[in-house]
């Protein structure tokens, strides 16, 4: 039986982890609620984000998080891009399965891009305080990961409020429940699911900075990452974000727990459990509603 | 009498055939031989691939993984258990077969995008269970399947050749004639509108499923001969995403709908990586160009090559469509939406 003070610190880390976990699954539902798009290229776009907090700090000494002030306004716009310029020109009929090839190029060329660039090397940014830690109640936290999470918080309460508040979110909303009934109120649906894929992206961005404040990154990482994120967004059902926030904390955490009995690579099988699991019993998540059902 | 368009046709598969046949006493050398051997046994897996991919639509990213699972299982039943090579391909076939009802059962109660994510996970955890598990698979360290026959290597590639060529016959025989049964009618009309196909009584679930049971199959018999072809197993490549992307650009690149198109597929991309290979070696470039041709087909030529060249036949040929003919739903979509703008 592990010690009380392990278990304090696996829960903590567990914690940090899920919120990392709940962003980046909100763009993925992002994208699947506004046009049904499994997006695999979300993670590249995330360790491409990382590669670039680390590129400037190499060369210019800035600190990832103001290199952030740069990335996320590019990842939007890229999100824009992607949307309008190739997503777009697919048929309609097959563009679930067609747009998952596309976005599976685009990560394979992200992948290969970064590979040319940089080479395999590992990389990693050293920070100042990289190695800085608090003490909580006897457990050891770094600083770079309470950073992450707090991150991650403050982007998904943006985005909470962005979605619930504003009037562009009630037209995000509207055009991922009923696009034709949105375009009947007038609203320009085509030009929200762009902005709506560009803040998905927004959240690769950030999430990628918070990635490479802790992690040692190269190319093939984002495969680690995908695996993990669509076995979450399943599991909260397809387009749910609460759900999928939820799906991410538990999993997360679970994950964390399992690494003192089963070691670290074992324990990220539980994605993949969960996600079998989910699809067995109850394929349309666990707080999936109308949409999942038919995905 | 056959039509002319029939006769052109037959002759056109048994050109293809000889010239399968004929490849390995024309080869130069062993290389050109083996890259042969590996063309072949890409044109067996896309084609395997295209039983889901071709009838029902579903894309799967994680054909490369049933492969994987087919050639360790044989490996495995080779090196540990001692079983007679051709023995342990049968096994490994039916274990696979097996595997897959589970997997489809869990993969294909709900619609494409809940299939595409298995799939991909499907090759993600079993990188990991047959990297870590290293008591039986060898772990990162690899696997070394015994040879089943004492030749020297021109022979055994060439032998290897003839077995290869053997099982894509059979997969595009198996392929012919779900396309021309009732079985293989239910399975389109799941391509082409799922939920029209259930209301209409098509038994969607049990007809996927047993689709994916039969290219789980012939995947993971390939999978196995590339074993005991190769000697040679490592979790990386084995179970590699690229793998699986390798099989669906094969197959979209050629033609999902044509009997042929993953052969042609096939034939194209396995030259094109093998060339890659001896041109630029092992950089990152492949996945630049993959992903590249990738993207560019599904864009530009979502139907593939071989309907490319029969419209620009059609074009230059006498018009001949006759009244009963295959109209897949983008095509009907198209033509509803040129009929609303005509009226308007």
């Amino acid at each position: 039986m592990p010690s009380g003070a392990l278990l304090f610190q696996s829960v903590l880390l567990g914690i940090l982890l899920g919120g990392l976990y709940a962003l980046l699954a909100s763009g993925l539902t992002l994208y699947f609620g506004i046009m049904r798009v499994v997006m695999i290229a979300h993670s590249a776009f995330l360790i491409l984000a990382a590669y670039l907090g680390w590129w400037l700090h190499e060369r210019a000494g800035l600190d990832p998080l103001l290199a952030m002030l740069g990335t996320v306004p590019l990842f939007f716009g890229a999100g824009v891009l992607l949307q309008r310029v190739l997503l777009t020109r697919l048929r309609p009929a097959t563009l679930t399965m067609m747009s998952v090839l596309l976005t599976f190029a685009i990560a394979l060329l992200i992948e290969g891009l970064l590979g040319y660039a940089f080479t395999g090397t590992q990389r990693r940014v050293q920070l100042g305080y990289g190695s800085a830690s608090l003490e909580v109640f006897g457990a050891r936290v770094a600083v770079v990961k309470l950073i992450a999470f707090g991150l991650a918080v403050v982007a998904l309460g943006t985005l909470y409020v962005l979605m619930k508040r504003t009037r562009f979110g009630w037209a995000l909303r509207a055009t991922i429940q009923h696009r034709d009934a949105a375009r009947l109120l007038g609203i320009d649906t085509d030009r929200v699911a762009g902005y709506g894929f560009g803040i998905g992206l927004a959240t690769a961005a950030i999430g990628g900075t918070a990635l490479s404040l802790d992690t040692t990154i190269y190319p093939s990482l984002h495969w680690h990452w995908i695996g993990p994120l669509m076995a979450i967004i399943v599991v909260g059902g397809l387009g749910s974000v609460p759900g999928a926030a939820i799906a991410a904390m538990v999993l997360g955490m679970a994950q964390s727990l399992l690494q003192i009995p089963m070691g670290t690579t074992w324990a990220q099988t539980v994605f993949y459990v969960a996600l079998f699991a989910t699809l067995a019993i109850r394929p349309q998540g666990f707080f999936g509603g109308r949409l999942a059902q038919r995905f | 009498m056959p039509s002319g368009s029939k006769v052109l046709k037959l002759a056109a598969v048994a050109l293809l055939a000889v010239a399968v046949l004929a490849f390995p006493s024309i080869a130069p050398n062993p290389y050109i031989l083996s890259a042969g051997v590996l063309v072949v046994y890409y044109a067996v897996l896309a084609t395997s691939w295209n039983f889901v991919g071709g009838f029902t639509g579903y894309i799967s990213l994680g054909h490369g993984a049933l492969a994987g699972l087919g050639a360790y299982s044989t490996g495995i039943l080779v090196a540990k258990a001692g079983l007679p090579p051709f023995l342990a391909l049968a096994a490994a076939g039916a274990f696979v077969g097996l595997l897959a009802v589970p997997i489809g059962l869990a993969a294909l109660r709900v619609r494409g995008a809940s299939f595409v994510i298995v799939s991909i996970s499907l090759v993600l955890i079993l990188l990991l269970v047959f990297q870590s598990w290293s008591s039986v698979t060898g772990g990162s360290r690899g696997l070394v399947v015994p040879r089943p026959f004492q030749l020297t290597r021109p022979e055994h590639h060439r032998i290897f050749y003839f077995l290869f060529a053997g099982l894509l016959a059979l997969a595009v025989l198996a392929w012919w004639l779900i396309d021309r049964s009732r079985f293989g009618l239910g399975l389109k009309s799941i391509r082409e509108d799922e939920d029209k196909a259930e209301a209409l009584g098509t038994a969607t679930y049990a007809y996927k499923l047993i689709v994916f049971v039969v290219s789980a199959v012939f995947t993971a018999l390939a999978g196995g001969l590339y074993a005991l072809w190769f000697g040679d197993l490592d979790p990386v490549f084995q179970f590699s995403i690229l793998t699986g992307s390798y099989l669906v650009l094969m197959a979209l690149l050629g033609g999902v709908r044509q009997l042929f198109g993953p052969v042609v597929g096939a034939l194209i991309v396995g030259i094109a990586l093998e060339f890659f290979k001896v041109e630029y070696g092992d950089t990152p470039l492949h996945l630049v160009a993959t992903g590249l041709l990738l993207a560019l087909v599904v864009l530009f030529m979502p139907d593939g090559v071989l309907p490319a060249i029969a419209d620009l036949i059609k074009r230059f040929g006498r018009s001949d469509r006759t009244s009963i003919r295959e109209v897949s739903a983008a095509e009907l979509r198209e033509q509803r939406l040129q009929n609303a703008g005509g009226t308007k």
